[in-house]
């Protein structure tokens, strides 16, 4: 190709991307909502004279302008692909791919985090704990911590990060599950843990709290693929994997009512599976505060679990040893208003929580 | 705005560019002319005013100056023009550092201004005083306010250089060609500029933000960040001048280079005769020569290099540490003229090893927030304070950013420019290199787009200066 014909074509080429970059921008209908990021996206900024004046306007097209641009997914897909083919990189924007497993580094250990949440848990018990009450504390360690090592990623110490737990939760007896879990108790696109893969966590967890739980359970898979909130992240092409919940009698049997919608939920909601993320389908995702009832239990007793979504797997198979189970999320209830709901006395009290949410404490009200 | 955004690139410039080759060429500067009103606008809306005084102060007095040129008067105009555009630049960069420094010394409360720090008004004061003393000095006085204000605020160079002299530009503002040849250089210019900055200087942005992060400091560490921020600097930097280098030739301009493999010096005065060349330039012919540069005796020639090198480093900063870093420069161009340089000649291994040592010093005074911090940094990369050689942190931004670090290295050096030519030497693989250049730079602008799109905005460094 000689040289001028050549230059014809970089500029016809340069010229091309831009101008249908451009009409792309303005042609094609934005998206509100990004559903591998699982976010909002920007919309396009209201043009007021008093937002230009200030720079408002500005920042809010920028944002908009990424947002909205056209094949937004496919272009970070060629990011993700790029850093880690031509650079070498060994995560993208904190998450990373070993073994067909996407996780995100949690590094470092926080220690003010750690303090905050403990703080917050010591609130709670002093507000409305009795000696009579018995509390206990188990931290789940997150999927990083089966995999970092072996990969050669960062990943706290997470044996150091229990230990430290338990020692500033003096209140609490401490129940690890730590020992119990591997990689493949998690879903590799997800940040979630595997019912089915949890309940000799379970039954560890109701030993050590006095009761006794049914081991028996029916294995149930979703038809419809689950793409974890990791997949999204990634924006790399990984093969879907299968949602699955176990039932037993129990389980079966106990109504679930969510105060903070005003309604009877049930255990596994198959609307939520079908929705934006299907793991919301046990006891419907962040929902603040709920009561599971057991009518066939055989006992009185009963569990206040203060948890984050990883204790929404778990409280179902917890349900056979108590009558009643209320789960609380404190990240979005304060824990003042928590007396005007449950009843404390004779209750026992699981704090169950990842650690992702305690390393980032931040979020407990 | 800046060149590394989707708002730049999808919005902005393919509207400028259609409008721009759409007119007349009667009509072409007043169209660069709206397009960089709406360019500084759009990052600063209240000091458009600011900018347009400064370009009116200018014309006024460049007007007057040619008016009385060869009386006393001239010399007079001149010098007001110079203090006018240095009142502005001292009131925004400089007053607080004055103030603060003035409570100090005499022990008393000084009010703080907090004034912003408008973008560009480094790189546009220097551009209006160089036309002033120009016309001053001869050169003819722009008589169409359009052009000088076109001259002033073009966008390619308005907020981070290079910093264009009146005279190597007075010319083109009148007439200028537009060919397919100078379009296709500038964009490669521009596409090379991008990359260098989204792919190079970005990623080596986010290992200098690692280290600052971590709490787990190590020898290693150190050393990663200095290297890691030596690099990012240069190809953040040169990144920018090589998109308004391209842009310039886009729309007929052309600007003066601005940097030439910098790291490759074999001595500090070579280096500074390859970084920011249009800043060096300009101190060299506004402040050094009319000082007696090297036509006075060697005491005075080395006032001068610490007045010179003291006023670059301020330029760069309201802070001691800029200062700290000009007179360091200083000292070493002083000790080059006195015996170092005949030394350096005479082993080029360790010319080089003193030039790039000297330099990552350097930047780690100037990238740091204090004194204290520079002097904890460069204590760090000698093991001070106990620090571990290694730390996990450390290794693993090794491990992940090695390859950046590598390319950015060999991208420092004009080692991959002369592969290529070779490569294009013999006929079959010239050929296969010659018909893949435009796809590859198609590529390489999706590949940019994709940082663009997946990442958050990261703004030049020079945009503070």
């Amino acid at each position: 190709m000689d040289m001028r014909k050549k230059n014809i074509a970089v500029c016809f080429l340069f010229a091309l991307l831009l101008a249908g970059g451009f009409a792309l921008c303005i042609l094609l209908p934005d998206k509100s909502y990004s559903d591998s990021e699982r976010r909002s996206l920007a919309a396009m900024p209201g043009l007021r004279a008093d937002t230009v004046w200030s720079g408002q306007f500005m920042d809010a097209f920028e944002e908009y302008a990424a947002d909205a641009f056209p094949f937004r997914d496919q272009f970070r897909t060629i990011k993700a692909l790029t850093a880690d083919a031509v650079f070498g990189r060994k995560d993208n924007n904190g998450i990373y791919i070993t073994d067909g497993f996407i996780a995100a580094m949690e590094y470092p250990a926080n220690e003010n985090a750690m303090e905050r949440a403990v703080q917050r848990f010591r609130y709670i018990c002093g507000k409305y704990l009795t000696e009579e009450n018995k509390v206990f504390l188990s931290v789940i360690p997150d999927k990083n911590c089966y995999l970092a090592q072996e990969s050669g990623h960062l990943s706290m110490d997470y044996a150091d990060f229990e230990r430290r737990m338990a020692q500033k939760a003096d209140f609490a007896k401490y129940i690890p599950v730590s020992d119990l879990l591997e990689k493949d108790d998690y879903y590799k696109t997800d940040t979630h843990w595997r019912q089915e893969k949890i309940t000799d966590a379970a039954r560890r967890l109701a030993e050590a709290m006095g009761t006794e739980i049914t081991q028996s359970y029916e294995l149930h898979t979703l038809k419809q693929d689950f793409h974890g909130v990791y997949y999204g992240q990634a924006a790399l092409p990984l093969p879907a994997e299968k949602l699955c919940y176990l039932t037993n009698e129990s389980i079966d049997g106990c109504t679930v009512y969510d105060w903070q919608n005003g309604k009877e939920i049930p255990v596994y909601d198959m609307e939520k599976a079908a929705g934006r993320d299907p793991y919301e389908m046990f006891l419907a995702g962040s929902v603040s505060l709920l009561t599971i009832e057991n009518p066939k239990a055989r006992n009185n007793r009963r569990l206040v679990v203060f948890r984050d979504s990883f204790g929404s797997s778990m409280a179902p198979l917890l349900v056979s040893g108590y009558s009643r189970i209320t789960l609380v999320d404190i990240r979005y209830i304060h824990p003042d208003y928590l007396g005007r709901f449950i009843d404390f006395a004779g209750c026992d009290i699981l704090f169950l929580y990842s650690s992702l949410v305690i390393n980032n404490s931040e979020t407990l009200k | 705005m800046v060149f590394s955004s989707l708002c730049f690139l999808y919005y902005f410039l393919p509207l400028t560019a259609a409008l721009y080759f759409f007119v007349s060429d009667r009509l072409k500067n007043a169209v660069l002319l709206l397009a960089s009103i709406v360019f500084y606008a759009w990052g600063e809306p209240q000091y458009i005013f600011l900018l347009g005084i400064s370009v009116l102060s200018g014309y006024g007095f460049g007007l007057l100056a040619e008016k009385y040129r060869g009386k006393k008067s001239a010399f007079r105009w001149c010098i007001i023009s110079v203090a006018v555009s240095l009142s502005f630049l001292l009131y925004f960069k400089y007053a607080d550092f004055l103030l603060a420094n003035a409570a100090v010394l005499t022990g008393g409360r000084m009010p703080v201004l907090h004034a912003a720090l408008p973008v560009g008004i480094s790189f546009y004061t220097f551009q209006m005083i160089s036309y002033t003393v120009d016309v001053y000095r001869g050169e003819t006085a722009q008589k169409n306010f359009s052009n000088l204000a076109v001259y002033i605020t073009m966008f390619p160079q308005l907020v981070a250089g290079p910093i264009v002299r009146y005279r190597d530009i007075s010319g083109q503002l009148a007439v200028r060609m537009h060919t397919w040849d100078m379009a296709a250089g500038g964009i490669r210019r521009f596409v090379t500029g991008l990359s260098k900055k989204i792919l190079l200087a970005n990623q080596l942005a986010e290992l200098c933000g690692a280290f600052r992060a971590s709490q787990e400091k190590s020898v290693l560490f150190y050393w990663l960040y200095a290297v890691a921020f030596m690099l990012q600097i240069y190809f953040d930097f040169s990144g920018y001048s090589d998109m308004a280098i391209g842009l310039g030739r886009i729309f007929g301009f052309r600007f003066p280079e601005n940097f030439r493999y910098p790291y490759v010096s074999a001595s500090i005065t070579e280096f500074w005769r390859r970084w920011h060349i249009s800043l060096g330039a300009w101190f060299r012919d506004y402040v050094y020569i009319p000082l007696g540069g090297n036509r006075v005796g060697r005491a005075r020639q080395f006032l001068n290099i610490t007045i010179v090198w003291m006023l670059t480093g301020l330029w760069h900063g309201a802070s001691w540490n800029f200062v700290v870093w000009g007179l360091l420069f200083a000292a070493l161009l002083a000790a080059e003229k006195l015996w170092l340089l005949a030394l350096l000649k005479k082993c080029r291994v360790l010319s080089h090893i003193y030039v790039l040592f000297s330099v990552l010093l350097s930047f780690i005074v100037f990238n740091a927030c204090d004194m204290g911090q520079a002097f904890e940094d460069i204590a760090g990369l000698f093991g001070a304070g106990g620090i571990p050689f290694v730390s996990p942190e450390a290794f693993y931004c090794l491990r992940s950013f090695g390859i950046v670090i590598l390319a950015a290295a060999i991208g420092a050096t004009p080692a991959a420019g002369s592969i290529l030519k070779k490569v294009s030497e013999n006929r079959v693989a010239g050929r296969i290199v010659n018909a893949l250049e435009p796809l590859m730079l198609l590529l390489l602008l999706l590949v940019i787009t994709a940082y663009l799109v997946d990442g958050s905005f990261q703004p030049f460094l020079y945009f503070r200066f």
